[in-house]
């Protein structure tokens, strides 16, 4: 039986997209049947994200409405062993599915897949009630800003009242040289607003921005944000793994500095 | 150094917003929403502004305690 998690996080623009493609490639290298569903009826990204917006048929407001067969839209990605996607429609919206079709869908595909990844729209509107009516978890994502950790508070006092409990978040675009000086929340100060438990702390790394523009998952790249979103896969599959520093291959001297500079 | 960090500033801000929206009400509302659990708890229990807190989580409202200091 497997798990629905939907990626979500209120505000726009933080990277839902990029993780979802990131933890679907990574979670399908560490063995696991993955599907990616893009949920952002209207606005399709995550083909484009993951390479994959040349193979499209149908998608899943086709699946939904029984124009197709599953099997028929479901786009599988060559560069990873077991890993799917189910592409959103272009030139549709948001209400043409609904939380109860969305919940069936999940339902039947927990008997194939071990992970089925929900790629939420920005938003509280129809779209994210879509995408988290059959979710048995949450990866909340959100950048050390104020207005993407307000709205991610937001978001999580929803998923409480829509009785999703099991949360996790990741924080993203963490830029360690800000940090440092004071002038870039850390993932402490984060972890400490939203009190719901880490999964992830991606550094902002120009190697997303090259897979993006290569379609290509950072996972499958050398990089240090793609080693992170690893080992974030081993832990949505319930391994302990401890946190990487994110201040790894600074000399002493930098760091007794950081330490005297600390507010 | 005498400078206060912007992450000082985020987080104080922060803070407030996150309070007001967890109660769905203005952050001056929070304030007098402490200052009169304060009051009607005051008749019932001897508590000082120290040992007296009310934390507004997303799902529960928490009034702590800290009773008496050894």
């Amino acid at each position: 039986m497997g798990e629905v998690i939907v990626i979500t996080s209120g505000k726009g623009g933080v990277g839902k997209t990029t993780t979802t493609a990131n933890i679907g490639a990574g979670l399908s290298q560490l063995e696991k049947k993955v599907i990616v569903i893009d949920t952002d009826l209207g606005l399709r990204n995550l083909d484009v994200v993951m390479g994959l917006e040349n193979q499209i048929v149908y998608n899943l407001v086709d699946v939904v409405e029984g124009t197709c067969r599953l099997k028929q839209a479901l786009i599988r990605d060559k560069r990873y062993e077991n890993l799917y996607l189910l592409p959103s429609a272009q030139t549709r919206d948001k209400t043409a599915i609904s939380p109860g079709q969305m919940k069936k869908l999940t339902s039947e595909l927990k008997e194939e897949f071990d992970y089925i990844l929900l790629d939420c729209p920005a938003g509280i509107e129809q779209g994210f009630q879509n995408a988290i009516a059959g979710a048995d978890r949450a990866i909340i994502v959100t950048t050390p800003e104020v207005s993407a950790i307000r709205d991610a508070d937001r978001i999580i006092g929803l998923l409480e009242s829509n009785h999703i409990r099991d949360m996790a978040l990741i924080i993203n675009r963490i830029r360690m040289d800000m940090v440092r000086k004071g002038d870039m929340m850390t993932v402490d100060d984060v972890t400490e607003i939203l009190s719901i438990p880490l999964i992830g702390a991606i550094p902002d790394d120009e190697q997303v921005v090259i897979g993006t523009n290569q379609g290509e998952p950072v996972i499958g790249l050398d990089s240090s944000a793609g080693k992170i979103y690893l080992n974030v896969c081993r832990r949505i599959m319930g391994a302990e793994v401890p946190f990487a520093d994110l201040n790894a291959g600074r000399g002493f001297f930098a760091r007794l500095t950081d330490a005297f500079r600390k507010n | 150094m005498l400078k206060t960090s912007s992450v000082a500033v985020a987080k104080s801000r922060l803070k407030t917003l996150v309070t007001s929206d967890r109660v769905c009400c203005a952050p001056c509302d929070y304030d007098n929403i402490c200052r009169e659990l304060f009051s009607s708890l005051s008749k019932y229990m001897e508590i000082t502004e120290e040992n007296f807190r009310v934390e507004i989580c997303r799902t529960h409202i928490l009034i702590t305690f800290a009773g008496d200091e050894t």
